[in-house]
């Protein structure tokens, strides 16, 4: 045990009198650390986000849109736009989806008393609020008979109202949509800004109102957003839908679909594989940094091989141990990876707060990006500090002294 | 009385292979060096000294022959036990110094008592800085390395080469690196060590040190040829004055 100290004692004297080459090896285990919790965590919060954003989008939720396909990269309407024909054969004769609205969306410019915003319009029916299961957090929807008189009303988000009447309750305001004078009857309820896109820089108005004062002389509507009667049932109202709209679009047996129908399943498994290409993307990006950092411990260790060399053999020929030898370098090692880890989980978990405090992009620290990142760590220190100094201690004295 | 012997070689010999080529540096060497001895070796360059000298201090070993140690029969030891062996009983100063950079006078001469499994020394500081002193350098002890002169370096060595009372001193071309007045000084120095019983064994090529030792062995083509007591040894006042003389054209 005195022993182990004396070398001990050693070991912490060695690294403090070569500071340059330590500080310089931690700083590799550091970056490589740091970049992998990082990347690792930022595939994390994107996953989580778009997960959340995805179940944000209503409960059961089914999309019904005019077929479009991509050209050149630009999706492009094909068939037949869906319109009021559409909504009102689905709303008499569907079974499985009770709740059924058209959206008609159009960017508009939203001008209020002390600010304006280019924003999105949405055109929708009272059913909408239900199939998003948005929340008013003051004021109220409008109802079915202002949709059907097509009222001038409107419901904004947060990011809205932080535009147009800052630090003022917007009920009962005024404010223009595209030159159109609206009524703000609702405030919604903060869905929490999403990163990718805010769910609250948004201004919702009946669909009559909007198609009539807002959007011209265009046919249809964007889509109809539909809830199914519970989640178990989300496949027969697809099937409902489909079987329905071909008849009424009147396609033979042998054509495809002139609409596309887009269910929260589907849309959760497209998701699922956007977000798993990022998390590999990602994963590429921390396994590069890891190289990166490594092979500047390498070099580091490397260069420091020849000094180092003569310095065992040097302890080697006053009477030193190869075990001593080993015990000292094997402390230097585990004592420079592990500040290093630890430093660089900080300056990770840090570098996570930092992007969640400049891009409000929520970046939760992943347990398992800290071990592979502590494994890294542990590994390259254990390899590039410890088995050089295990060849050296092996050798010769006199061969360990004349290294070059 | 017969006195101990400290170092008894038969037919050491030492080939190094490199590929097909074989280098013969030592051949069948006999040598027997007794306690309180102070051998010089020289010899030409390349001539198998320093080889001879590293399997003397256990850095190396002999590819064949029989060596004994303070009584101790070398060539058997295992590594560990070689590592103890040059730990304990014996102090080994390079040409070259090999000294810790970056590290005081003192951590370097602690060195050795680190390394120790016998327990017998108690306070290595202690013992670190009494070694000091006796190479003359108290006034030093907190420097690093790089903040000493040569001859202040080889005198750290020294002191570092003395710190764990060892039975024997080798030194390799102690003095090749300083100039004349610091090589007397190192010579003197092992005169004093001598005189107070250190077997010393030293390598040099300068005739004027080498007459301070009290044998010499001259070595030629890896064979000792002259093995002769030196007469009229020198003094460090007789080397100090011969240094002074004007150079006779
Ligand atoms: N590691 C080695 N590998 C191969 N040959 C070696 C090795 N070490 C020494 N030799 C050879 O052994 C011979 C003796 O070398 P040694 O170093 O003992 O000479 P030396 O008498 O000390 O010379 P110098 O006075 O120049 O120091 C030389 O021919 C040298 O080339
Ligand atoms: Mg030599």
């Amino acid at each position: 045990m005195r022993r182990f100290l004396k070398i001990f004692k050693v070991a912490f004297k060695s690294i403090n009198k070569n500071r340059t080459r330590s500080l310089l090896t931690m700083l590799g285990i550091i970056i490589g650390v740091a970049a992998v919790i990082m990347t690792i965590s930022a595939g994390e919060g994107a996953t989580l986000q778009v997960e959340n954003q995805i179940s944000g989008l209503g409960t059961n939720l089914l999309m019904i849109q005019t077929k479009s396909e991509h050209k050149a990269g630009i999706n492009v309407r094909m068939g037949r736009p869906i319109d009021e024909k559409d909504f009102d054969m689905l709303q008499k004769n569907s079974v499985w989806m009770p709740q059924l609205s058209p959206l008609v969306a159009i960017g508009a410019q939203a001008i209020g008393p002390s600010g304006y915003k280019s924003t999105m319009v949405y055109g929708v029916s009272y059913d909408y609020f239900y199939i998003t299961s948005r929340a008013i957090e003051s004021g109220s929807f409008f109802t079915e008979d202002d949709v059907r008189t097509a009222k001038k009303y409107c419901v904004i988000g947060e990011t809205i109202r932080e535009e147009l009447f800052p630090g003022e309750d917007p009920i009962g305001q005024q404010i223009r949509i595209d030159k159109v004078p609206f009524t703000v009857i609702g405030l919604l309820t903060e869905e929490g800004s999403g990163g990718m896109q805010d769910m609250d820089d948004i201004i919702i108005a009946p669909y009559t109102t909007v198609q009539n004062r807002l959007y011209g002389h265009q046919r249809g509507y964007t889509m109809i957003m539909a809830s199914a009667l519970s989640e178990d049932h989300i496949a027969d109202a697809e099937m409902e839908a489909t079987e329905l709209l071909r008849e009424s679009h009147k396609i033979k047996d042998e054509d495809e679909d002139d609409f596309e129908i887009m269910t929260q399943i589907e849309l959760q498994e497209i998701t699922g594989n956007i977000t798993g290409i990022l998390t590999i993307l990602l994963g590429a990006v921390a396994s590069i940094s890891l190289l990166v950092g490594g092979i500047g411990i390498m070099n580091i260790m490397l260069v420091s091989v020849t000094e180092r060399t003569r310095e065992i053999g040097t302890r080697l020929a006053i009477g030193a141990r190869e075990s001593d030898i080993l015990t000292q370098f094997l402390i230097e090692a585990v004592v420079l990876s592990l500040v290093g880890g630890l430093l660089g989980v900080l300056f990770g978990i840090i570098g996570n707060q930092i992007i969640y405090k400049a891009t409000s992009f929520y970046i939760p620290t992943a347990i398992y990006s800290i071990l592979i990142g502590f494994g890294f760590a542990a590994f390259v220190g254990v390899t590039f500090g410890y088995f050089p100094a295990r060849k050296a201690a092996k050798l010769n004295p006199i061969d360990a002294l004349r290294y070059e | 009385m017969p006195l101990k012997k400290v170092i008894e070689t038969k037919k050491l010999s030492r080939v190094f292979k490199n590929g097909e080529i074989e280098v013969h540096a030592l051949t069948d060497v006999d040598m027997v060096i007794e306690e309180g001895e102070f051998v010089a070796i020289m010899g030409a360059s390349g001539s198998g000294k320093s080889t001879l000298l590293h399997i003397i201090g256990c850095l190396d070993r002999a590819t064949s022959g029989e060596y004994d140690l303070d009584g101790v029969r070398v060539n058997t030891l295992n590594k560990n036990q070689l590592a103890d062996v040059r730990n304990q009983k014996i102090g080994f100063i390079f040409q070259s110094y090999n000294l810790l950079s970056r590290t005081t006078a003192l951590e370097n001469v602690e060195l050795p008592l680190i390394y120790d499994r016998t327990g017998r020394f108690s306070n290595s500081k202690e013992l670190a800085k009494k070694a000091l002193e006796q190479v003359d350098l108290a006034d030093r002890i907190y420097h690093k390395t790089n903040e000493l002169s040569g001859g202040q370096q080889q005198r750290v060595a020294i002191a570092r080469a003395l710190v764990n009372n060892p039975a024997l001193i080798l030194a390799d071309e102690p003095t090749g690196n300083l100039d004349s007045k610091a090589s007397i000084d190192i010579a003197d120095l092992f005169v004093q060590l001598n005189n107070k019983g250190k077997t010393i064994v030293m390598i040099t090529h300068e005739p004027e040190i080498a007459q301070f030792a009290k044998r010499m062995l001259y070595l030629r083509d890896g064979r000792i040829i002259s093995d002769k007591i030196i007469e009229n040894r020198s003094t460090k006042a007789f080397a100090m004055k011969e240094l002074e003389k004007p150079i006779t054209p």
